[in-house]
C-alpha cells in the first residue's frame, strides 16, 4: 500500500482532488450547486472574456461566495504578452499569486503552444507567480517546465471540451514515472467519471474538469459522479492494484477439489 | 367602473408588451430612462428568436414549455398593430460542419421533450429542400419545425406608434427609483397610481441584489446575395451562432454570451467570430454591408429564470435573460393576472 499524501499545490495541501471550472453552466446557480456536489476545494475562473475588471464583478462575486480557493486562468490567450498581462490582472482581482497558465497555440482544438509556454512560465515565475501550466503530454516539455521551477504541471488528457478521456495513457504514465515528486493534474479532455478514475489510478494527484460537468444533462448529478470516481481512483492508487498477468490464475486453490471438477 | 391608473416603468420589450396588454383596460403612464427607441434595452438588440426547443438545451423543461405557449400569443399581440411586424413560424435549421458533428450530437441529446414537438434529423437532401442556398455546405443537421422569429425593430417602432395613438402618457428621459416598501396608492414622480408595473430590467439593479447583466453582442447586416428562409443555427465548438433573416435581406447574426456587465462597443474578437461564422454558412455574407454591430446586457438572476414579484400594488417583472421575446407574452400575462387582469 502506498502512502496517501494530500494533494499539495505550492505548499498548500488539499484533501479533495477534483478541481472544477466555472464556465458553460446553464446558470450561475447550477454552477454553485455543481461545485458543492463535486466537493471541490479549488475552482478555476477565466478573466479573459470579461471586458474590464469592474464589469465582471458580479459574476466573480458568485465565485468568491463559494468560499473556495480560486485558481485564475488565462484561457483565450494566444501570446506571451497577453498571458503575462492577464496574469497580473488576475493577481490583482483575486489577490492570489496562483495562475493556471493557458497559452493557446492552435485556435481550433485549443492545443497549448509548448514553446511560448516555456517563455511565459519563466517570466511569471521570476515575477513571483506560482505557475500551474496547462501543457500537452510531452515528457520533455514537462521536464523543462519542472526545471524552470514549476511545482505543479497540468498535462492534458485530450483537447479541451472533447470529452475523449486519456488519449495517450502511455505518455501520461511516462510523465508520472519520470517526475515522481511533481504534483501532476490531468487537465482537459475528460468526459466520463471513468476517465477521471483512470487518471487517479495512474497516480495523478488530481484532475481538473469543466465541460464534462457543465455540459452534462444534469451537471449537479454528474459532479457527484465525478466526485465518487476521483475518490475511487485515488483509493485504488493508494491500495496498489494487483499486477497484470498473461495467463489465468484460479482464485480458488485447486488442491483438495475432486479431480472431475478440475 | 373607473379604469385603474397604472404606471409602467421601462419601455423596452416587457414595457411594450405590458402596455399592449393593458392600454384598453387602464390609464397608462410610461416612464422610460432613455428615449422612445429604448436603444440600450436588450429587446432593441436581440434577434427576437422564438426558439423554445433549441433553448431547451440550456433551460429547464418548464420554461421551454412556457415559451411554446408564449409563442402562440404573439400573433394576436401583433395583430393589433397598424404597421405590420414580420412574424414567421417556419422552424429553425440547425447545422454543423463535419468536424463539429460531436457538438451537434451533444445538442441533439440535450434537447428536452416538448409537448407534441420534436427535432427532425436532416441530411443533405432535406437541408437543400429547406435552404437551397446551403446546398453542399452541410450534410447533417436538425430541423426544429415549431420555432419562429419576429422583427424586433419593427415591433419597437410599431408598438410605439400604436400606443401613441391610444391615450398612453409617455415620459421619456425619466429615470425612476422605486421604493422597496411602496405606499398605496403608489407615488411615482409625485403622481398617484393604483398599480405600478416595473419593467426596468437592469434599471432595477440597485433594488435587486442578485440581478446581473450578461453581455451579448450581435451584428446586423444587409446581404442581398443571401437568401435564407428561416433562422439557421450553427454548431461551433465554443458558442452557438444563429443567423436570423429579417425582411429586405437583413440578417441578425449573434450572439456572444459573456459574464460581464460591460456594455461598451463590441470587441474585435467577437466581431471576427460572428462574421466569420456567418461566412462559413453562406459565402454571400462576404459582400454584406454591416449595418450595426451592437453590444448590450441581458438582465438575469442567478438561476437564469424570469421572476415575477408582487409587493403591494407594485408588480416587478425581470430576469428574462436570453429569452425575452420567447417568454415575454406569457410572463407579462402571468404577472398581470396577479390582480390587474
Amino acid at each position: 500500500m502506498r502512502e496517501n499524501t494530500p494533494l499539495t499545490i505550492y505548499g498548500e495541501t488539499f484533501s479533495n482532488r477534483l478541481l472544477i471550472g466555472s464556465a458553460l453552466y446553464p446558470s450561475p446557480k447550477i454552477m454553485q450547486q455543481s461545485i458543492v456536489a463535486a466537493g471541490s476545494q479549488i475552482v478555476t475562473v477565466s478573466l479573459r472574456r470579461q471586458n474590464s475588471v469592474a464589469a465582471g464583478e458580479d459574476f466573480w462575486q458568485l465565485i468568491k461566495d463559494t468560499g473556495l480557493t480560486v485558481l485564475p486562468n488565462t484561457a483565450g490567450c494566444h501570446s506571451v504578452k497577453e498571458v503575462v498581462t492577464l496574469a497580473k490582472m488576475c493577481r490583482e482581482v483575486f489577490a492570489t499569486d496562483w495562475i493556471k497558465l493557458e497559452l493557446i497555440g492552435d485556435e481550433y482544438n485549443l492545443q497549448p503552444d509548448p514553446i511560448a509556454l516555456l517563455e511565459a512560465t519563466e517570466i511569471l515565475l521570476n515575477d513571483g507567480f506560482k505557475v500551474l501550466p496547462y501543457c500537452t503530454d510531452d515528457l520533455v516539455l514537462c521536464q523543462r517546465l519542472a526545471t524552470l521551477g514549476c511545482e505543479v504541471l497540468m498535462p492534458w488528457g485530450a483537447p479541451i471540451g472533447t470529452g475523449k478521456g486519456l488519449l495517450n495513457p502511455y505518455n501520461l504514465t511516462t510523465i508520472r514515472e519520470r517526475l515522481p515528486d511533481m504534483t501532476l493534474i490531468v487537465d482537459a479532455g475528460l468526459g466520463l467519471p471513468s476517465h477521471a478514475c483512470q487518471a487517479l489510478e495512474m497516480g495523478y494527484d488530481a484532475v481538473l474538469l469543466n465541460s464534462a460537468i457543465a455540459g452534462a444533462g444534469c451537471p449537479v448529478l454528474m459532479a457527484t459522479a465525478f466526485s465518487h470516481a476521483v475518490s475511487a481512483g485515488r483509493a485504488a492508487y493508494v491500495a496498489q492494484a494487483m499486477p497484470e498477468k498473461e495467463v489465468a490464475v484460479p482464485s480458488t486453490p485447486t488442491m483438495g477439489m475432486p479431480f472431475w471438477h478440475q | 367602473m373607473n379604469k385603474p391608473k397604472v404606471a409602467i416603468l421601462g419601455f423596452g420589450l416587457l414595457g411594450r408588451v405590458t402596455a399592449l396588454m393593458l392600454h384598453d383596460k387602464a390609464h397608462l403612464n410610461v416612464y422610460e430612462a432613455s428615449d422612445e427607441h429604448a436603444s440600450n434595452s436588450a429587446g432593441a438588440l436581440a434577434a427576437a428568436m422564438l426558439a423554445p426547443l433549441a433553448e431547451s438545451v440550456i433551460c429547464e423543461a418548464d420554461l421551454a414549455q412556457l415559451g411554446l405557449q408564449s409563442m402562440a400569443m404573439w400573433p394576436s399581440l401583433l395583430a393589433k398593430l397598424p404597421d405590420p411586424v414580420f412574424f414567421q413560424q417556419a422552424g429553425t435549421l440547425v447545422v454543423a460542419h463535419t468536424q463539429d458533428k460531436g457538438d451537434l450530437n451533444s445538442f441533439s441529446q440535450r434537447l428536452k421533450p416538448l409537448e407534441g414537438h420534436t427535432a427532425y434529423t436532416v441530411g443533405s437532401a432535406q437541408i437543400h429542400d429547406l435552404e437551397p442556398e446551403l446546398e453542399g455546405r452541410f450534410h447533417q443537421g436538425l430541423y426544429l419545425s415549431c420555432e419562429g422569429q419576429l422583427d424586433n425593430l419593427a415591433f419597437y417602432r410599431s408598438s410605439f406608434a400604436y400606443l401613441q395613438n391610444s391615450d398612453v402618457q409617455f415620459n421619456f428621459n425619466h429615470k425612476i427609483e422605486l421604493s422597496t416598501t411602496p405606499s398605496e396608492p403608489v407615488l411615482i414622480d409625485g403622481h398617484q397610481f393604483d398599480w405600478v408595473i416595473d419593467c426596468r430590467g437592469l434599471g432595477a439593479q440597485t433594488e435587486s441584489s442578485d440581478l446581473r447583466g450578461v453581455r451579448g453582442e450581435v451584428a446586423r447586416v444587409y446581404a442581398p446575395e443571401v437568401e435564407l428562409n428561416r433562422p439557421v443555427r450553427l454548431m461551433h465548438p465554443r458558442y452557438p451562432i444563429y443567423i436570423a433573416p429579417k425582411p429586405n435581406h437583413e440578417f441578425v447574426i449573434g450572439a456572444t454570451e459573456i459574464e460581464s456587465q460591460d456594455n461598451g462597443p463590441i470587441t474585435v474578437r467577437s466581431t471576427l467570430e460572428l462574421l466569420s461564422a456567418a461566412y462559413t454558412v453562406h459565402s454571400g455574407f462576404a459582400e454584406a454591408r454591416v449595418m450595426a454591430m451592437n453590444a448590450g446586457l441581458r438582465p438575469a438572476f442567478s438561476d437564469n429564470r424570469p421572476r415575477v414579484e408582487r409587493n403591494g400594488n407594485v408588480i416587478r417583472i425581470n430576469g428574462l435573460y436570453r429569452h425575452g421575446y420567447l417568454l415575454a407574452p406569457a410572463v407579462v400575462s402571468e404577472a398581470l393576472s396577479k390582480g390587474l387582469l
